[in-house]
């Protein structure tokens, strides 16, 4: 897919998923392309909502914004997904770091960025 | 017993809440619904507990784990994440309801797949042993149009509506809905309008997918060829509005909505509108008990005018 795009927010979705994505190849790698270090990779495009997801649990926050049309909705301003329940996202992180999901995508969760 | 008693038999047990005194039911959020469409997470909740469903939130949800993303990196890491949420269902003892039909085709094929290969449920319980969670395989997964259809009933829903809608909609159901075929969820969603005295007008564009995975790879197709030409047509045809029940197809129909009008300045006119609160409005709900005006790409402001004017 070339960036030739009209959309221009979808060029910004891609940036973003290139702006959290950090390239750690040696020096070698450069030389020696084939010997670069491989992951499965998870696509640009794809990384941002994946971060918000190892975030918070989902694709999306709810911040200020969201709760006032929540209320205005006559709902509860949280929902009661991992956006209030903190133990179902720290169960979820959990089974991420513990079955090396996290390590094999190459999410520095400190960092916020995806190392290759 | 007699015709006659058979039929009113028959009748009795249509127009009754077949389902409210056994099951419980737990409604699966997702990501967009509580974020994006919070006027459609209070329809459904008004609707289902007005059919008399025990009908509340499933708690402690997660992402369903998007299988287009995650299924597309590693199938066992879909399998592996997804079971989370059943496993949750299963613990609280609910059957766990998705309206979104993202999230449903990623809980119903993810259980499907454990149930019929054991070593992918002992490779998930080792997985989950990890938390401290168990997956059995016992929870049951339903779309909520299965929910109205099959448990409450058409007669039911029928023998509910006080104002039947005088709408003429465009409607898009989406592609994962039509998994097990038409006589399934498609000819539920139809009915289902039809009953609340919808006039569906449809179009060669009905069964066209939203284009939302689309979007990440050809996003000029997503857009144009497929939320701008359903919108374009929903105008063209002047109808009142275009209902949907997938939240992971309206997350790009608004997505399309902003794109067209802030990018291209093309400003389409037809509300996108929840299922439920078509729902909503012919059990005799208002729009402003759930917040129908509030927080859309598109006002409503046109439709609920037609519909307290009762045109």
């Amino acid at each position: 897919m070339s960036d030739e795009t009209k959309i221009k927010s979808w060029k910004r979705l891609l940036d973003s998923g290139k702006g959290i994505t950090e390239h750690k190849q040696g020096e070698e790698s450069k030389e020696y392309p084939w010997r670069k270090s491989f992951r499965p990779a998870a696509p640009d495009i794809a990384k941002p909502s994946l971060k918000r997801d190892f975030e918070v649990g989902l694709v999306y926050y709810v911040g200020d914004d969201v709760e006032q049309d929540r209320a205005l909705c006559g709902l509860e301003k949280k929902p009661p997904t991992a956006h209030t329940f903190k133990d179902a996202l720290d169960k979820k992180r959990a089974l991420l770091e513990g079955t090396g999901i996290m390590k094999e995508l190459g999410f520095d969760k400190k960092k916020g960025k995806f190392e290759y | 017993m007699s015709i006659d008693e058979v039929q009113a038999k028959m009748t009795s047990v249509q127009t009754e809440s077949k389902p409210a005194a056994k099951e419980k039911y737990g409604y699966f959020l997702g990501c967009v619904m509580p974020a994006k469409m919070p006027w459609a997470e209070k329809a459904t909740i008004l609707v289902s507990k007005h059919l008399g469903l025990d009908f509340d939130y499933m708690k402690e949800t997660l992402c369903c784990v998007r299988p287009g993303v995650w299924k597309a990196m590693n199938p066992d890491w879909w399998l592996t994440l997804t079971s989370q949420n059943l496993a949750n269902a299963e613990k609280q003892g609910i059957i766990l309801v998705d309206s979104c039909n993202g999230c449903w085709i990623s809980h119903f094929e993810c259980l499907e797949e454990l149930k019929q290969e054991p070593e992918k449920m002992a490779m998930i319980n080792k997985n989950l042993s990890k938390i401290g969670m168990k997956l059995e395989g016992s929870v049951k997964v339903k779309h909520f149009l299965e929910v109205l259809y099959e448990d409450v009933g058409i007669e039911k829903i029928k023998a509910n509506v006080k104002r039947p809608l005088n709408l003429r909609i465009m409607r898009h159901l989406g592609c994962h809905a039509r998994k097990k075929g038409d006589e399934f969820l498609p000819r539920y969603f139809d009915e289902i309008l039809k009953a609340i005295g919808v006039e569906i007008i449809d179009t060669p564009y009905d069964k066209t997918c939203c284009g939302l995975l689309l979007y990440f790879g050809d996003p000029d197709s997503a857009i144009f060829e497929r939320v701008g030409r359903k919108m374009k047509t929903a105008m063209d045809l002047g109808v009142d509005a275009y209902a949907i029940i997938c939240s992971g197809c309206y997350d790009q129909f608004e997505r399309g909505v902003k794109v067209m009008k802030e990018e291209q300045g093309v400003t389409l006119e037809v509300p996108i509108v929840h299922f439920s609160e078509l729902l909503a409005l012919a059990f005799g709900y208002k729009p402003e008990d759930f917040g129908m005006e509030y927080c859309r790409p598109i006002p409503t402001t046109r439709l609920i005018e037609k519909f307290k004017e009762g045109k």
